[in-house]
C-alpha cells in the first residue's frame, strides 16, 4: 500500500442547473481512517460520493483516490462501494450477483469468501427479489467487498435495517476496517457516526461545516437549550453577562424570554439561577441534530448579521482547531 | 475488457428460460401452423426456388432471432433503472464493455433461437434440404441479426422504462412487416418492396434464403448490413460519450 491519501478532494463543486449540490469541498482521508459523512438529506453527501468515485464530473475542483483519478483506482480494484440507487438484479441469487461482479474484477476474492465476510452465507442461494431490507444491504456489502478493496465507500449502508441487522452489519464492517483499510460512510445518524467512525465530517448545504473526532463534533452537535422568563430590564451589558456564564455557548432573547444554548446545561443552569433567582418557567430541552445542522448552516451564511452568528461559527471552528 | 464478465453475462441470459419462452413461442407457433397447413405438400416457392417450408422456416427463425436480439433492450432499460450498471461502474468494466456484453448476449440468445427453430422444423416436417444448406441459412440469419443487437442497445440507452415497450413494438412490427418476415413482400404494395431494400430485416431474411440455397450475391446484403452496423455503432458511442460527459 502506498502512502498517498485514500481520498483527496480539493475545491470540489457540483451544480445542477441553478442548484448547487456541492459547494467547495476540501477533504483528505488518510489510509486506514474510518470517516463518517454526517448530514441531513440534501446536504450533498451522495453527490460528494459520486464525485469522489468519478461517477459524476465536478463543475470545479478535483477528486483523487490513492493519488490517481477515481476511474484508474477503480480499475485497479482498490475501491468498493455501496451506492444509493445502486441495486442488484431481482432475478439473480445473492451468490450469482456477487459472482457476476467478481467476474468484472481482475483479482477478486472468491465468492464464498466475500459472502462469508458479509454474513451472507445463509442467504447465498436466495433470489434478490426475496430479500428483506437488511439482507439486501448485506448482499450489497458482499458485492462491494468482492474486489477486496483498500477503500470502501458506503452511502447510507444501514438505511432500511432494523437494530439487529444494523449491529450485524457493523460487526462485519469492523472486521473489514480492523485489517487497516479505509472506510467512508454517509449517514444521518449521529449515534452511528459516533460509534463506528474515527472522524466525523459534517456536511450541510454542500459544505463541510465541522470536521473532527466524534467527541469534538458531538460537542457542537449535542448540548441543550435552556429557556426561561426573566423579568428584568435587559441591556446589552446584561446579555453579555449571561453569555459569559459557565457552560453558556450562545444566547437569544425575545422580550423577557431568554434561550441559552449550552454545552453543559447543569453548570449553566446552576450559574444562571445563582445569578437570577427570579427566573421562572424554566425549560431544559435536548439540542437535537436538526438544531445543530441549522445552527451550523446559518453560521456559514455569508454576511449573517445577527450577533449569534459569530458565536455559532466560533463553536463550529472549535473542532477543526482542535484537530489541527 | 473482461472476457469473464461477458461470458458469464451471456450464460446467465441463456439460462433465463422465461425470456426465451417469450421470444420463442410466437415464431414457433407460426412455424407449426404454416408448416402443417402448407409445408408437407412439398410446394416450391416461385420467387426463391426453395421449398415453401424452407422459406417459412427461414422467415420464422429470422423473426425469432430478431426478437431475441431486440429483447436485450429490456434488459438494458431494466438494469439502468434499477441501478445495476451504477454498481458496475465501481468495477474495471468499462461502459463500452458493458454495452459489448449486451451485444454478445443478444447474439448468443439469437443463435440459440435460430438453431432451435430450424431443428424443430427439420424434425417436424422432414424438410428436404442438405445439412450445409441449413447450416449456411443459420449463419446467414445470425449475421443478419447483428444490426438488431445494436438497435437493442440503442433503445436500451435511450428509453425510459415506460417508453421501452412502445418503442420496441414500433421497431419490431415495422421491421417484421417491411422486411417481409410475416407476409411475403410480393403481396404487399410495390413501395414496401422498395423500402425493404434498405431495411436490415429484409436482408436478414434474404441472407437466410441465400444460405439455404448455398448461392446468391452476398455483396449487397453485406454492404447494407455493414452500413447499418457502422451507423448504429457510431450513434451508440456518440450517445454513450454524451451521457458520460453530462453526468
Amino acid at each position: 500500500m502506498n502512502q498517498k491519501p485514500a481520498i483527496e478532494l480539493s475545491g470540489l463543486r457540483k451544480t445542477f442547473g441553478r442548484i448547487t449540490a456541492v459547494d467547495g469541498i476540501d477533504l483528505t482521508v488518510g489510509a486506514g481512517e474510518v470517516v463518517a459523512l454526517l448530514g441531513p438529506n440534501g446536504a450533498g453527501k451522495s453527490t460528494t460520493i459520486d464525485l469522489a468515485l468519478g461517477l459524476a464530473h465536478p463543475t470545479a475542483g478535483t477528486a483523487l483516490l490513492f493519488g490517481v483519478d477515481p476511474r484508474t483506482a477503480i480499475r485497479h480494484g482498490r475501491v468498493g462501494a455501496m451506492l444509493q440507487g445502486g441495486a442488484l438484479l431481482p432475478t439473480m441469487t445473492v451468490a450469482q450477483s456477487v459472482g457476476l461482479i467478481a467476474a468484472a474484477h481482475k483479482h477478486p476474492l472468491s465468492v464464498t469468501e466475500a459472502l462469508h465476510r458479509a454474513r451472507c452465507t445463509e442467504i447465498a442461494g436466495q433470489r434478490v427479489s426475496r430479500l428483506s431490507g437488511g439482507q439486501m444491504q448485506r448482499a450489497r456489502f458482499a458485492v462491494a467487498i468482492v474486489s477486496n478493496p483498500d477503500l470502501l465507500i458506503l452511502d447510507e449502508p444501514t438505511a432500511a435495517m432494523d437494530v439487529e441487522a444494523r449491529r450485524t452489519f457493523w460487526q462485519s464492517m469492523r472486521e473489514f476496517t480492523d485489517a487497516g483499510r479505509t472506510v467512508v460512510f454517509a449517514t444521518h445518524y449521529l449515534d452511528e457516526a459516533d460509534a463506528y467512525a474515527d472522524r466525523i465530517v459534517m456536511l450541510s448545504a454542500g459544505r463541510i461545516v465541522a470536521d473532527g473526532t466524534p467527541n469534538e463534533v458531538k460537542a457542537v452537535v449535542s448540548g441543550r437549550r435552556i429557556r426561561a422568563n426573566l423579568p428584568v430590564a435587559w441591556t446589552p451589558a446584561l446579555e453579555a453577562e449571561v453569555a459569559a456564564l459557565p457552560g453558556v455557548r450562545s444566547l437569544e432573547r425575545r422580550g423577557e424570554r431568554v434561550t441559552i444554548v449550552s454545552g453543559d446545561s447543569d453548570a449553566a443552569l446552576r450559574a444562571f439561577l445563582g445569578r437570577f433567582a427570579d427566573a421562572h418557567d424554566i425549560e431544559v430541552t435536548a439540542h437535537n441534530m436538526d438544531d445543530a445542522f441549522l445552527a451550523l448552516t446559518e453560521a456559514f451564511r455569508p454576511g449573517a448579521s445577527d450577533p449569534e452568528a459569530s458565536e455559532r461559527s466560533g463553536a463550529t471552528r472549535a473542532p477543526e482547531g482542535a484537530r489541527a | 475488457m473482461s472476457i469473464a464478465y461477458i461470458g458469464l453475462e451471456s450464460w446467465r441470459q441463456l439460462k433465463n428460460l422465461r425470456t426465451f419462452i417469450f421470444t420463442f413461442a410466437i415464431p414457433l407457433l407460426m412455424l407449426l401452423i404454416f408448416g402443417s397447413a402448407y409445408g408437407s405438400a412439398g410446394a416450391i416457392d416461385k420467387v426463391t426456388g426453395l421449398p415453401w417450408i424452407v422459406v417459412t422456416t427461414v422467415q420464422m427463425a429470422g423473426y425469432g432471432g430478431m426478437m431475441a436480439a431486440l429483447g436485450q433492450a429490456f434488459n438494458i432499460v431494466t438494469e439502468r433503472s434499477l441501478g445495476w450498471n451504477r454498481q458496475l461502474r465501481i468495477t474495471p468494466l468499462s461502459g463500452t464493455a458493458y454495452l459489448f456484453s449486451k451485444v454478445v448476449a443478444a447474439l448468443a440468445t439469437a443463435a440459440v433461437t435460430i438453431v432451435a427453430l430450424i431443428v424443430i422444423s427439420v424434425l417436424s416436417f422432414h424438410v428436404d434440404l442438405s445439412f450445409a444448406g441449413w447450416a449456411m441459412a443459420a449463419i446467414g440469419l445470425w449475421a443478419g441479426v447483428i444490426p438488431f443487437a445494436l438497435i437493442a442497445v440503442l433503445i436500451g440507452q435511450f428509453a425510459k422504462p415506460t417508453f421501452a415497450q412502445p418503442l420496441f413494438m414500433v421497431v419490431f412490427f415495422g421491421m417484421a412487416i417491411v422486411g417481409g418476415l410475416w407476409v411475403p413482400l410480393q403481396i404487399l404494395p410495390d413501395w414496401v418492396s422498395n423500402v425493404a431494400q434498405v431495411v436490415p430485416s429484409y436482408w436478414l431474411n434474404r441472407l437466410g434464403q441465400m444460405g439455404a440455397h448455398l448461392s446468391g450475391d452476398i455483396v449487397q446484403p453485406l454492404l447494407v448490413l455493414l452500413g447499418w452496423t457502422v451507423a448504429l455503432a457510431t450513434f451508440i458511442v456518440w450517445r454513450y460519450r454524451r451521457d458520460a460527459a453530462r453526468s
